[in-house]
């Protein structure tokens, strides 16, 4: 299966505080892709790097198979792209909004635009500057629907947006990706969204992918243990040790990477497993970037 | 139908998703005539990747629950009022297990949970 985005090595440097370093994405075609991390993270960063907007400082970047930069203006044309701070002119009407987004994309498909305009219910008629902040926000997932694009790219498309409104804009997102093989790459800080729609998640914090798996092996993977009488040493496990903590009576460990069958490995130390929680992916998210902050002991 | 749909249990949600028709196909609320909501619908519907609803169909065509037909969507399959008994009984014990798989996790006992369970169909009886 091919990659519709790909990195090898990104860096990208922003001042003394900030880097991206090493960042190797695989983004497979046909995925709803979530992209996780908290604020300052560099996600909208490793986007305006993904559509050429900033020039990566080494690294590559593939996206639909083709390089990025260099062959941006073909990838811009299968890309459907909502950024973190969207820009349309606000004298225009919704209507004229949409013939002027539409200019710039050949397979821009004006019926099915029609179609979530009235599914969205916006007065076409209405001037931008007149429209809610619910209003813009499916504006904004109207046009880049309506380009058909093979890959979206979503900058925290619900973002400060309510309950009802974001409902309709993800409703409508999955309706399209139900009809055909889009990709899609979601950035976003509201994990239980994404939780419903991703198959892949990709972590970044500070600069740095911590991880990228399916969503079901991160969810399925990751686990609160309970265990009486640890062993103090530990060598190699079978699994990836993220956190420990000792509380009165026993200690906490979180891991990844985790099977049932590893229990024995516990047993072969002298120590028992009291209780195995399963985490969702907030607390599996949480559990990731406090270990990754904890400095290796 | 699916209401009690949870993103943040650990079941993956297909499963949920396949559970839920299971439950409505053996208590006669979905119909051997009635085809099943297209993938399409119940993503949008249901906010879940279509991935996710493909995976629950297929899921339940290999368990013989329901059956594509090519071009015209996914139909509930044809079975006895015996059968569909038995699939009663089976999805009653399988709600029985997870309750108490549920309670295990949280450390309720299996007595706990009897008297809690008699209470409550006393109070329902009454």
């Amino acid at each position: 299966m091919t990659n519709a985005i790909e990195t090898w090595d990104l860096r990208y440097r922003a001042g003394k505080s900030f880097e991206l370093r090493d960042v190797a994405l695989k983004v497979r075609e046909g995925s709803i892709y979530g992209f996780l991390g908290p604020n300052g993270a560099g996600k909208t960063t490793t986007i305006k790097l993904l559509m050429g907007m900033l020039r990566a400082d080494g690294g590559q970047i593939a996206v639909l198979g083709r390089k990025v930069p260099s062959d941006m203006p073909r990838v811009l044309a299968q890309v459907g792209y909502v950024p973190e701070r969207p820009h349309l002119y606000p004298f225009l009407t919704v209507e004229q909004a949409i013939n002027f987004h539409a200019a710039f994309f050949a397979g821009f498909d004006r019926p099915y635009a029609d179609e979530l305009l009235g599914g969205f219910n916006l007065p076409g008629e209405h001037r931008l500057s007149a429209l809610s902040k619910g209003e813009m926000g499916k504006l904004h997932m109207l046009l880049v629907l309506a380009q058909r694009p093979r890959l979206l790219i979503l900058d925290e498309p619900t973002d400060g947006l309510d309950p009802v409104v974001r409902r309709d804009v993800l409703s409508a997102l999955l309706d399209f990706c139900s009809q055909g093989s889009t990709t899609v790459f979601i950035s976003s800080h509201l994990v239980h969204e994404l939780e419903r729609i991703c198959d892949w998640v990709g972590v970044l914090d500070r600069g740095r992918l911590l991880a990228e798996l399916p969503m079901h092996a991160f969810k399925s993977g990751i686990k609160r243990i309970r265990v009486e009488n640890p062993p103090s040493l530990i060598g190699d496990t079978p699994f990836v040790l993220v956190a420990r903590e000792t509380t009165t009576m026993d200690e906490i460990w979180v891991v990844r990477g985790w099977q049932a069958p590893m229990v024995q490995w516990f047993e072969g130390t002298g120590a028992r497993v009291k209780e195995i929680v399963d985490l969702d992916l907030e607390e599996g998210f949480v559990e990731l970037l406090r270990a990754a902050r904890v400095p290796a002991a | 139908m699916f209401r009690q749909l949870d993103a943040r249990s650990p079941i993956p949600l297909y499963v949920q998703i396949a559970d839920r028709l299971r439950i409505a196909v053996a208590t006669g609320e979905l119909r051997p005539s009635l085809p099943l909501p297209s993938v399409r619908q119940l993503a949008a519907q249901l906010r879940v990747n279509p991935a996710t609803v493909v995976q629950a169909y297929r899921e339940l065509e290999q368990a013989g629950v329901v059956e594509s037909k090519q071009g015209a969507g996914t139909y509930v399959r044809e079975v006895g009022e015996g059968n569909r008994g038995a699939e009663r009984h089976r999805e009653a014990r399988r709600l029985v297990r997870r309750l108490l798989q549920e309670g295990a996790a949280l450390g309720v006992s299996p007595e706990e949970l009897d008297q809690a369970w008699r209470g409550e169909l006393k109070g329902r009886l009454a």
